[in-house]
């Protein structure tokens, strides 16, 4: 059980023109599963290996349970790190690279023994103990890695890229035993992606990083309905942004007074963006809404399956808005419709 | 398919034929000539004591035996060395540093160098009359360049090892930087994440990641240093005199009956190194097929 503080780290590198790691600040607790979501290249990693001890900071501190890391060596942080492309040892077996860990620090090979059987067994791989990793699959040399970097009790647990390199259906499998290892042992631990499904199945945190800085760190859930800014609501696959002012107690808008009920009101800026997320609009043909409902015209009708999808100009301003296809009333390019954004599904951001 | 097959094997015949006729003709001819058959002098009766009297004879005994132990000590050390060197020079300056390009330049500039020039660079350098003995003289450290220890031309081969190491460090080196910037530093931080400390790296991934690499580019140095002439000549003493050395001198005999002795002492080296050859593809299929 450990707890991470990260305090203004950053870094740069001579290659590039603006630091890889720009102050970033995170406070992670004991046992928290957090995602460090964000486009490659953007620093995701370097803050990975900063933790690990790999790269040294420029500046700023990383403190493990009050203690600072940068004088501590890698190999003595108990900070261990699953890389993205596995890296088994291909000259030992998968026994051999699990106990590794435990050989370094130079316990008995007796307990290694037992330990490695305990580990194979948690990532249930318990009969593949004397296989080299290329007689592995993908799966199974994740699984392998996991477990070969479980064995030590790291303090803390940090995968880079962990599901990148696995077929669809072997991700699912993958993500659901990190998430119950994970809860098992309550080890802290720091996952990198790219990709935001990933890290909204995993993570119980996302920080969300874009060229070295932080824009946001949350649970899932708030990125979806109170994004801090309009980056992290594209990025969650927000599609619908309307400039608005202030206006006594409403938001002032392009399209007409808004209603508004979101608690960060009086933390606006007088010019602020409004953002709702497409399924929480809704379409009627008649004006069936009280507030917060608008005339326009439908442009383009999108079945998706289980979802449709609707173009809306309201005012010139484009909406989306994605409705279930099942009892859906039937509205075509070019009807005249109400959209209606329901006032406790808005959110507003400073821009 | 058949029309295809037989334009590769038209293809490949004008080279198939310079190699079998030079090749495996001369390598026919060479033994033939070790068992005794010598039409220029007369002698077309086809037996083994060539080989006999090279190996067990009263009179070349010796010179075999203490040769061929002279040779294995030689190619092993040279080897071994040239190996250890390049390994570290290699992990010293993989990394970017700013006298990399310097070091990698020094390394490889011995790669295109003859033989022939280096061992006279070991002369001029290494030698009682050398740089390095005047070079001490002159400071003081010995009394004369005569008391210098005796690196060139002495009984255990220093000269030749030490010219055999500037030589094959260099291709070691080519091998082990090419091999340690493909494998990336991963594997190493990883260890180093999993608790491992300078040397466990070195020793646990490292050392097992590149020696497949290394132990074939040592198998190429040491049969190219066993059956090599031109060193031992400049660098070696009379006695004991290394196998190919004392080959050739058989072969430059004006007694025409001792290019029997040559030759059979040649193919004796031939084999020593087809052995060795053998060995390896053995250990590594059988590597392989553990695997």
């Amino acid at each position: 059980m450990s707890k991470l503080n990260i305090k203004n780290l950053i870094k740069s590198f001579p290659s590039m023109d603006r630091p890889a790691v720009n102050n970033i600040n995170l406070d992670i607790e004991s046992g928290e599963l957090v995602a460090f979501l964000g486009p490659s290249g953007c620093g995701k990693t370097t803050i990975l290996k900063m933790i690990t001890g790999l790269f040294q900071p420029d500046s700023g501190d990383i403190i493990l349970d009050e203690q600072s890391l940068l004088k501590i060596p890698t190999e003595k942080r108990g900070v261990v790190m699953v890389f993205q492309n596995y890296l088994l040892f291909p000259y030992m077996n998968v026994n051999e690279n699990v106990g590794f860990a435990l050989k370094m620090k130079g316990v008995d090979k007796n307990i290694i023994d037992q330990k490695v059987k305990e580990m194979l067994e948690l990532v249930k791989l318990p009969d593949i103990g004397l296989r080299k990793p290329k007689q592995l699959s993908g799966g199974q040399q994740q699984r392998v890695a996991l477990a070969r970097a479980l064995i030590s009790n790291p303090r803390i647990l940090l995968l880079d890229e962990p599901l990148s390199n696995l077929d669809a259906h072997l991700r699912d499998e993958m993500r659901d035993l990190i998430v119950t290892i994970q809860q098992k042992l309550k080890v802290t631990t720091i996952f990198v992606t790219h990709d935001q499904e990933e890290a909204v199945l995993l993570a119980d945190k996302i920080a969300l990083i874009f060229d070295g800085e932080l824009q946001n760190f949350t649970s899932p859930k708030n990125y979806y309905e109170k994004p801090k800014n309009i980056k992290a609501a594209k990025f969650f696959g927000g599609v619908n942004f309307i400039n608005a002012k202030k206006d006594n107690n409403n938001l002032s808008t392009t399209i007409g007074t808004v209603h508004y009920k979101g608690e960060n009101y009086t933390d606006l800026n007088e010019d602020n963006i409004i953002t709702i997320r497409p399924e929480n609009i809704k379409l009627s043909k008649n004006n069936d809404f009280n507030d917060n409902s608008f005339k326009g015209l439908i442009k383009s009708v999108i079945f998706s399956g289980t979802h449709t999808r609707y173009k809306i100009i309201v005012k010139d301003l484009e909406l989306e808005c994605s409705l279930q296809s099942v009892g859906l009333q039937d509205i075509k390019t070019d009807d005249t419709i109400y959209v209606h954004l329901p006032s406790d599904k808005i959110w507003a951001m400073n821009e | 398919m058949g029309g295809e097959r037989l334009k590769i094997i038209l293809s490949l015949t004008p080279p198939l034929l310079i190699i079998f006729t030079l090749f495996f003709g001369g390598i026919f001819y060479g033994f033939l000539q070790s068992l005794g058959y010598q039409p220029a002098i007369g002698k077309y009766e086809l037996n083994f004591s060539a080989y006999y009297n090279v190996m067990f004879s009263e009179r070349y005994a010796k010179l075999f035996w203490t040769g061929l132990g002279l040779n294995l000590w030689v190619s092993f050390a040279s080897t071994f060395l040239a190996a250890v060197l390049a390994l570290f020079g290699a992990l010293a300056i993989r990394k970017t540093f700013f006298a990399k390009t310097i070091c990698n330049f020094i390394y490889s500039l011995n790669l295109p160098m003859p033989h022939l020039v280096v061992a006279v660079g070991i002369i001029f350098v290494f030698s009682q009359s050398g740089l390095l003995a005047r070079l001490a003289s002159q400071i003081g450290l010995i009394a004369s360049p005569g008391d210098f220890p005796v690196l060139v031309k002495d009984k255990y081969g220093f000269g030749i090892i030490l010219a055999y190491i500037w030589k094959e460090a260099a291709f070691f080196f080519i091998i082990l930087m090419s091999v340690l910037q493909s494998l990336g530093e991963n594997f190493e931080e990883l260890a180093q994440s999993l608790g491992a400390n300078r040397w466990q790296r070195f020793r646990y991934v490292i050392l097992p990641l590149v020696m497949p690499n290394l132990f074939s580019a040592s198998i190429i140095v040491f049969a190219f240093s066993f059956g090599a002439y031109e060193v031992p000549a400049l660098l070696g003493v009379i006695y004991p005199q290394m196998l190919p050395v004392m080959a050739f001198e058989f072969f430059l005999n004006p007694d025409l009956n001792a290019r029997s002795e040559g030759m059979a002492l040649s193919i004796i080296i031939a084999i020593i190194v087809m052995i060795l050859v053998v060995l390896y593809f053995w250990l590594t299929q059988a590597k392989i097929r553990k695997d």
